[in-house]
């Protein structure tokens, strides 16, 4: 069990004031390798969760594992360098998270203070980029005269380079054209897929997730709604749509369809070509009937 | 075309921040009233920069920009630009003001209207998008959506003809996006508005009228948006992707299913896809 | 954590210090700097005291929201008590540090001067809290209406405090994102030794300064599109209007000024 959250609350300072974001009673348990989404509106609490997960923030009640780690309440605060190297995380707008004036430099921010020479810095900054699918030539570019996706891909390869076992990412496809959305979705799934890392991604864009996503978790006001496959998921739509989270099409369109068909058992055909093979076995099987009786 | 009036008619305009760079060259098109158009295309289309030309906020370096009959000039301007409203990407860097009221307020203080009318359009417009409740907050406690409302109504309390959306939903949620689209669909219908959307939003696009692709700082193309989104080309060429259930329904054709057109991007597939499904 | 957003930001609590006219309220903060300056003895500094309280007490925001606004100031004050108590040498020795000598007066001046300060910068924070930025503004260009007689334009100076009173939190707010967002790479500020603290903060200056502006220039585009010219005409949406209970309100800081200077020079 790589992360486990027991009954977690965490209420900001002045909490009469700030109640935006705060977390109730959160249990929680990733496996390690997962490829995990977080949804929900903002203000549910998803960046506070994301923020637990390498002691960013501590819970104010319960307790967070994290490998060794343990963060508990009223504890005192363990050392947390080697929390952070294993969970890399990716904050929402590249523009916080870069600051040197050149791709290779911000590359090797991460490896540098966590104790890498100079040059296993650079080999890891190299590598980290061509894991995101940029070459060598970005090295010495400005990264603020990158182009949006550009960007987010360096901030993603910035965490890489530290080698974390956990990656994990807030919005990362915000404000990026549909396309490089895919694109980044994908870049997190072989992420998972070649490298074995454990990916945690909070996303309110779910339908560009959901062909490789293993779990899902829904928030809503600061409490932990849903946990579950994408096929649970979509069975429990009408409840949490009902409670008010914006499920994508897809998910609707399977419901409706499988209603008709009384498909409500089997696995749910989420992407469009597996919609479209499923419709087209039904209507087969529809005509031969009908040709039959007629 | 009697009857229509223009409330745009670009003449080859073009537009380079740094003479060897030109951004946009030769764009040539006009607006009817009182339609919506999305205008899209790649990073570094000129999309945004058109935008910026169509609300006034740059000058072009040649060319026309015909503004509901009135050339867009220096001498001109104080004329033209009440009549047109932007509305931005990022909730946070529009809002003016210190709470929504002083928000939605400070484009009328810039009209001199007198203090009553001010009053009266504040609570007016507040109560249309449903922000009435919030007029003394401070934007930090305000959502992404909130924030966005109170964009919206303090352009149009300043009773604008044309509105421009630069990318208005693409910092939002899916919740605060749908609302956003809502209160679009609204001002269309009423057919009050010219409006211009920059955007990556299918839901978006299909609710609009029509669909300006720019590419390369020229129109790539100037279609519907059901034109656009069977397009494969045309789609790659801007980074879009159709919505949904027009993929479905070229998944379906590709195997041999005949499915006529949606009328609409409705989620209820029951009343559309499914007689199709069934009577054959 | 977020107490800093509490610079700059208004606390409605509907009091009727919120409803006093922002133009004697900026009049009043001015008379109490003085107030405050001349505050030299222990007595002055305990009326300074109980009419401050009686203030903050009556804007019904709680004690601690002061409290709050004064803490990240903490280290100025620490450095005031220290140069005042080391350099006024009054009174019976009390410590000798190395070649430096405490004396009890030094020790009295430098705790004053702290606890002053601590008072004015805690004090100072009714204004911010009671009155919203716009109107604060309103209030700031009516006070230095006087100076377009001798040519100078308040304008540019009342819209130039709107906007850093409006972006300040905003921008403290984000220095924090960033900040966290070097913590989650292995450059935590708390565990850091002071040498790379100092490294680090000027690494935050880039992202920082990048923001800000990137920020005023979007703010500038909409303020443009919302017909904003500087210097043009406008009329106003928040009419002041000058009641007695403003002159009152002054009034009650003439008399402080008045009794704190007699305490003094008398």
């Amino acid at each position: 069990m790589a992360i486990t959250f027991q009954q977690v609350s965490f209420a900001y300072d002045a909490k009469n004031l700030w109640r935006h974001g705060a977390l109730e009673d959160i249990d929680l348990k990733i496996n390690e390798g997962e490829f995990v989404a977080i949804a929900g509106a903002s203000g549910s609490g998803k960046s506070t969760l994301l923020q637990h997960l390498n002691g960013i923030l501590m819970p104010t009640t319960g307790k967070v594992q994290v490998f060794d780690v343990i963060m508990s309440a009223g504890e005192k605060t363990p050392k947390l360098t080697e929390l952070r190297r294993r969970v890399g995380l990716v904050f929402q707008f590249p523009e916080h998270q870069l600051f040197e004036d050149t791709v290779e430099k911000d590359l090797c921010f991460g490896p540098l203070n966590f104790g890498s020479s100079k040059v296993e810095a650079k080999e890891q900054a190299s590598k980290a980029l061509s894991m995101v699918g940029l070459d060598d030539s970005f090295l010495e570019r400005n990264p603020f005269h990158l182009s949006g996706g550009q960007m987010r891909k360096v901030a993603i390869a910035t965490v890489l380079a530290m080698d974390p076992d956990v990656i994990v990412l807030d919005e990362p496809t915000a404000t990026l054209d549909p396309q490089s959305r895919a694109e980044l979705a994908e870049l997190l799934y072989r992420l998972r897929r070649d490298q074995g890392k454990t990916v945690i991604v909070v996303t309110h864009r779910m339908e560009e997730m959901l062909p490789y996503v293993d779990q899902w978790i829904v928030m809503q006001d600061g409490r932990k709604t849903f946990q579950g496959s994408a096929a649970e998921l979509t069975r429990e739509a009408l409840k949490l749509e009902a409670s008010g989270l914006a499920l994508p099409s897809c998910i609707s369109y399977w419901n409706q369809i499988a209603t008709r068909f009384g498909l409500e058992m089997e696995e749910p055909c989420l992407t469009v070509e597996a919609l479209a093979e499923r419709l087209e076995r039904v209507l087969q099987v529809h005509d031969t009937a009908e040709g039959g009786g007629g | 075309m009697e009857g229509t009036k223009l409330a745009y008619d670009l003449q080859q305009v073009s537009f380079a921040y740094e003479p060897e760079h030109p951004v946009l060259s030769d764009v040539t098109l006009s607006i009817t009233s009182g339609s919506w158009v999305s205008l899209v295309g790649a990073n570094g289309s000129g999309k945004s920069t058109l935008a910026k030309l169509l609300g006034g906020l740059l000058a072009v370096n040649a060319g026309k920009i015909i503004v509901e009959g009135t050339p867009l000039l220096r001498e001109t301007a104080s004329l033209i630009m009440p009549r047109i409203g932007m509305v931005f990407q990022n909730p946070d860097n529009q809002f003016i003001g210190a709470t929504v009221e002083e928000d939605i307020a400070f484009g009328l203080e810039g009209q001199c209207l007198p203090r009553v009318e001010m009053v009266s359009r504040v609570q007016q417009y507040a109560e249309k998008l449903g922000i009435q409740h919030l007029l003394s907050k401070h934007p930090s406690e305000l959502s992404g959506g909130q924030k966005q409302r109170v964009a919206v109504a303090a352009i149009l309390a300043m009773e604008p003809a044309i509105i421009i959306f630069d990318e208005a939903s693409s910092m939002l949620d899916e919740q605060a996006r749908g609302e956003l689209l809502h209160i679009l669909r609204d001002m269309r219908s009423n057919g009050d508005y010219t409006m211009v959307s920059i955007t990556h939003d299918a839901e978006e696009i299909m609710a609009s009228d029509r669909v300006i692709v720019l590419r390369d700082g020229t129109v790539a193309a100037d279609v519907d948006p059901d034109t656009l989104f069977s397009d494969d080309a045309l789609l790659n060429s801007c980074r879009l992707i159709a919505p949904y259930h027009i993929r479905l329904i070229q998944e379906l054709e590709r195997r041999g299913i005949k499915v006529p057109p949606f009328p609409n991007a409705d989620k209820e597939v029951e009343g559309t896809l499914w007689p199709l499904l069934f009577n054959k | 954590m977020r107490n800093k957003l509490l610079f700059g930001r208004s606390i409605d609590t509907g009091s009727w210090v919120h409803s006093v006219d922002p133009r004697a309220k900026l009049t009043g903060m001015v008379l109490y700097l003085i107030a405050l300056l001349v505050v030299n003895s222990w007595v002055a500094l305990g009326l300074a005291t109980v009419f401050s309280l009686a203030y903050m007490v009556s804007t019904r925001i709680p004690l601690k929201y002061y409290a709050k606004a004064a803490k990240p100031l903490w280290v100025l004050m620490v450095f005031i008590f220290v140069v005042q108590s080391l350099s006024i040498k009054q009174g019976t020795v009390l410590w000798h540090i190395g070649s430096w000598e405490l004396y009890s007066g030094g020790l009295s001046s430098g705790l004053i001067a702290a606890l002053r300060m601590t008072l004015l910068v805690s004090f100072t924070a009714i204004l911010t809290f009671t009155t919203t930025p716009g109107l604060l503004n309103q209030g700031l260009s009516g006070v230095l209406k006087p100076l377009r007689k001798v040519g100078i334009s308040a304008e540019r100076l009342t819209l130039m405090m709107g906007i850093a009173l409006r972006f300040i939190p905003t921008i403290l707010d984000e220095t924090h994102k960033i900040m966290k967002a070097q913590a989650a790479r292995g450059a935590d500020m708390k565990e850091l030794p002071w040498k790379e603290k100092g490294r680090l903060l000027v690494s935050l200056l880039v992202p920082v300064t990048v923001g800000a502006f990137r920020r005023a220039e979007e703010l500038v585009l909409s303020m443009e599109s919302r017909g904003y010219i500087v210097g043009a005409p406008r009329s106003e949406y928040h009419l002041l209007s000058w009641s007695k209970r403003d002159t009152g309100f002054i009034l009650s800081y003439v008399m402080l000024v008045a009794i704190i200077v007699y305490l003094r020079f008398i």
